[in-house]
């Protein structure tokens, strides 16, 4: 069991436990030294070659040439929830956005409603690529996995 | 197997209050403890736990430690609010607790934080977050009123490229959501028991919710319970919600939008 950390002049500082979770067997022991190779090899993808899979596309640039592409505005609809209108743009041919216009929020339902979930492009997912961020998730389950993550890489830039 | 358990913190906490050495090592010390002995009574890979003396009959329910119990109920209830596809049973019956444990030691490991005194910190157990405060305390967002100061930001790992991000959310300080968690079947297999019928829809489901273990167990339930699982958690929780489904498509309520 290895408890690791430091509060350092970094924003912010890490400490990271490696805890025996659902092990039957001791979790190995991660020694400095290999966290900060596997940071080298990790950190300059977070940096760098980690948003090039994603793309870095701009978001605005294709709305005007794409065939099938616009905004449409539903009509105001009656429900049980009050009144309702919905917003969809679509570019090429598919839903790339679902707003809801106008929804009467006296009670905690009717705003529910506009929370379902609707395509999203990957460029249009609140920009994280190149944010600064400060954790992961989704990004280990195991000790193993964790050593080449993303989350490893967030962790020793802090130590 | 193993999991890692990040905390970070802000380098000052409050204005003129500096983490010391010693509150660090007491704050990791208290999360780490906490860890060892939810995982000594409900892991189901150490075969003197409790969960394990329970699986294999040794010990009734109505025997078993109040912790167990408790846990156990929550995990019933949680079954009946998602309409099964939670479940805390495995299909050969045994009880598998597993799905809340996690949740639950994140959320007690954060209470613990809180009464050490600390409110500004990031706790990341296995890709599951639960944050407090704000990573710059003293920080006041441009332009935002009431002021809310600068929130941590979480990145979402591609399941089909661990090293890339495929989206960002903002947690904590002040927001509407404080934990974020990832389930899918892209880092252990598949772990996760489907409902019968239910298609492999999702290979990764992340839940920002309020608490930790409701974005946890919805995470779960929605891998489980596929799109109208999905359906049903948006609209009975206040959570947002990013799917990504087995062609790679991302689904998202509007919370995952700039």
């Amino acid at each position: 069991m290895t408890v690791r950390g430091a509060v350092s002049a970094a924003l912010a500082s890490a400490g990271i436990l490696l805890a025996g979770w659902q092990a039957g067997a001791q979790v190995a022991e991660v020694q400095a030294p290999v966290a900060a190779m596997s940071v080298g090899a990790t950190g300059g993808a977070a940096a760098g070659d980690g948003t090039s899979g994603t793309g870095s596309t701009d978001s605005g640039s294709s709305e005007s040439s794409t065939a099938a592409g616009g905004t449409y505005t539903g009509a105001s609809v009656q429900t049980r929830f009050g009144s309702v209108q919905v917003q969809i743009t679509v570019k090429a041919g598919a839903i790339t956005d679902v707003k809801a216009l106008h929804l009467t929020d006296d009670d905690r339902k009717s705003v529910q409603i506009s929370n379902r979930a609707a395509p999203l492009l990957r460029s249009e997912a609140l920009a994280a690529q190149s944010a600064n961020v400060q954790t992961i998730s989704g990004a280990t389950v195991t000790s193993d996995a964790y050593l080449t993550s993303l989350q490893a890489a967030i962790d020793a830039a802090h130590l | 197997m193993g999991t890692v358990i990040s905390l970070a913190f802000p380098r000052d906490p409050a204005p003129g209050g500096h983490l010391v050495d010693d509150e660090f090592a007491a704050a990791t010390a208290v999360v780490e403890s906490l860890f060892q002995e939810l995982d000594h009574t409900f892991s189901l890979y150490r075969p003197d736990s409790e969960a394990n003396r329970l699986a294999r009959g040794e010990l009734l329910l109505q025997n078993a430690s109040a912790a167990m119990r408790t846990l156990y109920a929550d995990a019933l209830d949680w079954r009946r609010r998602t309409e099964g596809a939670f479940t805390p049973k495995r299909p050969d019956g045994v009880v598998d607790l597993s799905g809340l444990v996690k949740g639950h030691a994140i959320s007690e490991a954060g209470t613990s934080l809180l009464a050490l005194g600390l409110h500004h910190w990031c706790l990341n157990a296995g890709g599951d977050v639960l944050v407090s405060g704000s990573p710059l305390p003293g920080s006041t967002q441009p332009g935002s009123t009431p002021p809310t100061s600068k929130a941590w930001q979480a990145g979402i790992v591609d399941p089909a490229d661990r090293r890339a991000l495929v989206a960002g959310y903002a947690l904590g300080a002040g927001r509407r959501h404080a934990a974020l968690a990832t389930s899918g079947s892209a880092e252990r297999g598949h772990h996760i028991w489907r409902q019968r019928g239910a298609a492999e829809e999702f290979v990764q489901v992340s839940v920002a919710a309020a608490d930790v273990v409701t974005a946890d167990v919805l995470a779960t339930a929605i891998v489980a319970g596929g799109a109208p699982m999905l359906d049903r958690a948006a609209d009975g929780w206040d959570i947002s919600v990013l799917a990504v489904t087995a062609e790679g498509e991302l689904l998202a309520t509007p919370g995952f939008r700039s």
